[in-house]
């Protein structure tokens, strides 16, 4: 019953943000000069059409403002779209009116969700272990080179290791790995590394941390002193409970991937959301562009709802509120 | 009856240092962030001075050397325009600072304002505002940021603007647990008792002890900023071109790589140099004057 209301009262509220979402980026692209929604640039289009013939232009204008529902109160066109993009009706794109946002979105998604949930698999199974290394050989040189790297990792961005990475397999090394393309599993490794390459930095720093606390506490001591091993006490007792912590810095780094594969995808011509949202923008595509951030929000968001839900099952300690 | 008196003179009290003094201590003994703040250093030097010592102005392209490789003329070479790559960096140090310290700016300074508003005011004002903070937290602001270019453009100011107002919500809650703690705290309390002035109180008790956490959130709010701008770049939102931009210079060595490569060193290297040198700025002010963490 607790659990329901949890859920009901977090699904409300993603609800809730993504409909702002919506409405702040709807009237945006209403107030943006020489948007499409702007009619002026119709009314330009047609200004002979004006001189000549002014009941056919007012007719054809009065058929577009229909068409986009433009002669509605701006409020009446926000609800519209927000209702419009929660049934999934999304129109069709401006750049490419024959076809339908939908359409173009459904080959674009789940490259996107692959090679973000990906890229956090890795860093999680390359940073848990770099971390667990750096907190039991604390202050030697294994410690700072596990934590010197993880800043690496943390202060370049992906798009930057993604060029460097081009350059290197593109010029130096070629026919080693693809560096462009999306299709076959060799073509994912450059574009997941580089986006992993902060996250495992910042998993085996929280790693590194939390095991250092964990290893401090009480029940360590009692169970050293009841003559658990070395390694049982390290996995067994230290890791399984500096893991739990862990989950939460899971939710914001998957937030930090999805932006980063719209980076990523650009650079390695994945045909992702990033590439969708590239082209999107830079035509005027406004429609198309929103639907992708829009997406790719509710993604976030229901991801973080699940990861919230695995902590609190993990770790019966955490409330849901 | 005669006491014994300590014959020994004062006992010399230990030498107190200012909070200020201490951290700076504990900055200079990480390398690190030494090492950084001095890079960081010298590109806000060139940021200054860049437009006076470049070559040639962003905007001449020579259409007779184009795509040539560094030589002394070029001393980094020159891009598929003709640009010259060395003078395209000392300009695109000068906005990246401008639009980062900006934008930067905009949000400490929206953050400052709700935050306070918040933690002061209480009741209502501090629901809604938390309220917005759980908003802008629920996505990336980098969204925001998109779309708030396609309303304001994509100059030096609109760009400023864009990454900086959809970065308040960092800010605004730090101040509103500062204040928080602040406001109900015995050394406040302590203060009030004795009959200090509320500016006393302000000035002496409570900003020093908010100053640190402050600058650390701000320390590493620039490289955000900066990498934030680039990013735009590369999804093509990013400055308008011919101003130059990391990002701008990234995206095109990225498409004009097997070609020509050398467009991609110097921008890529000062860049990720930059950024890391921020960071390590960031943590090693972290560590020395809030070692309980900002943000």
């Amino acid at each position: 019953m607790f659990f329901l209301r949890f859920l009901a009262k977090r699904i409300v509220a993603i609800i809730i943000t993504l409909a702002a979402v919506i409405a702040i980026s709807y009237i945006m692209m209403y107030a943006s000069p020489g948007g499409f929604m702007s009619t002026t640039q119709i009314a330009t289009a047609l200004a002979p059409l004006a001189a000549q013939d002014p009941v056919a232009y007012q007719k054809v204008m009065e058929q577009f403002q229909q068409r986009y529902g433009l002669n509605l109160p701006l409020w009446h066109q926000v609800l519209l779209y927000i209702w419009h993009s929660f049934t999934f009706n999304f129109g069709n794109s401006m750049e490419n009116p024959s076809i339908t946002i939908m359409s173009q979105l459904k080959s674009a998604l789940p490259i996107s969700v692959i090679l973000a949930f990906a890229s956090v698999v890795v860093s999680v199974v390359v940073g848990i272990p770099m971390g667990i290394i750096a907190a039991l050989k604390r202050n030697t040189w294994i410690d700072y080179t596990v934590t010197t790297l993880s800043m690496f990792g943390q202060a370049i961005p992906s798009f930057v290791l993604a060029v460097i990475f081009v350059l290197i397999f593109g010029v130096v090394w070629q026919n080693v790995l693809p560096v462009t393309g999306w299709g076959t599993f060799s073509e994912a490794i450059l574009p997941v590394i580089s986006l992993a390459a902060g996250n495992i930095g910042v998993v085996a720093r929280y790693m590194r941390g939390s095991l250092i606390e964990t290893m401090r506490q009480d029940f360590i001591r009692t169970a050293k002193s009841k003559g658990v091993k070395y390694w049982p006490l390290v996995f067994k007792h230290g890791v399984k409970n500096s893991l739990t912590a862990l989950i939460t810095v899971i939710g914001p780094q998957f937030a930090f991937t999805v932006v980063g594969t719209v980076w990523v995808e650009n650079i390695f011509a994945i045909p992702g959301l990033g590439k969708v949202i590239n082209t999107a923008f830079t035509n005027f595509d406004f429609p198309l562009a929103i639907t992708a951030v829009f997406i790719l929000g509710a993604t976030i968001m229901v991801t973080n709802l699940v990861v919230d839900l695995i902590y609190a099952w993990v770790d019966p300690r955490v409330k849901l509120q | 009856m005669a006491i014994a008196v300590s014959q020994a003179g004062p006992v010399a009290a230990p030498k107190r240092h200012s909070q200020f003094y201490l951290g700076w201590k504990r900055f200079s003994k990480n390398y690190f962030a030494v090492a950084g703040l001095v890079w960081v250093a010298i590109f806000f030097i060139v940021g200054i001075i860049g437009p006076w010592i470049a070559p040639y102005s962003y905007k001449d392209a020579d259409f007779l050397a184009m795509h040539t490789g560094p030589s002394w003329k070029h001393l980094f070479g020159t891009d598929t325009v003709g640009y010259d790559v060395f003078s395209q960096i000392l300009f695109s140090i000068r906005y990246a600072l401008e639009i980062a310290l900006g934008a930067t700016c905009v949000s400490f300074v929206i953050g400052v304002i709700l935050g306070l508003w918040a933690g002061l005011a209480g009741g209502i004002a501090d629901v809604i505002i938390m309220r917005g903070v759980d908003f802008m937290f629920a996505l990336p602001s980098f969204f925001f940021a998109l779309i708030l270019v396609v309303l304001l453009g994509k100059g030096l100011g609109p760009m400023m603007l864009a990454i900086g107002v959809p970065g308040w919500a960092g800010y605004a809650r730090l101040i509103r647990s500062l204040v928080l703690s602040m406001r109900n705290g015995e050394m406040v309390e302590a203060a009030r008792a004795l009959g200090a002035s509320q500016s006393h109180i302000a000035f002496k008790y409570m900003f020093p002890n908010v100053v640190g956490s402050m600058v650390v959130s701000l320390a590493f709010g620039i490289p955000y900023d900066l990498t934030a701008q680039a990013g735009l770049s590369i999804v093509g939102m990013g400055l308008n071109p011919p101003m130059p931009s990391f990002g701008n210079m990234l995206a095109a060595a990225g498409e004009n790589i097997l070609g020509f490569p050398w467009l991609l060193y110097f921008p890529a290297g000062i860049f990720a140099i930059t950024l890391l040198s921020f960071l390590f700025v960031a943590d090693g002010l972290q560590e020395a004057f809030s070692p309980k963490g900002g943000m």
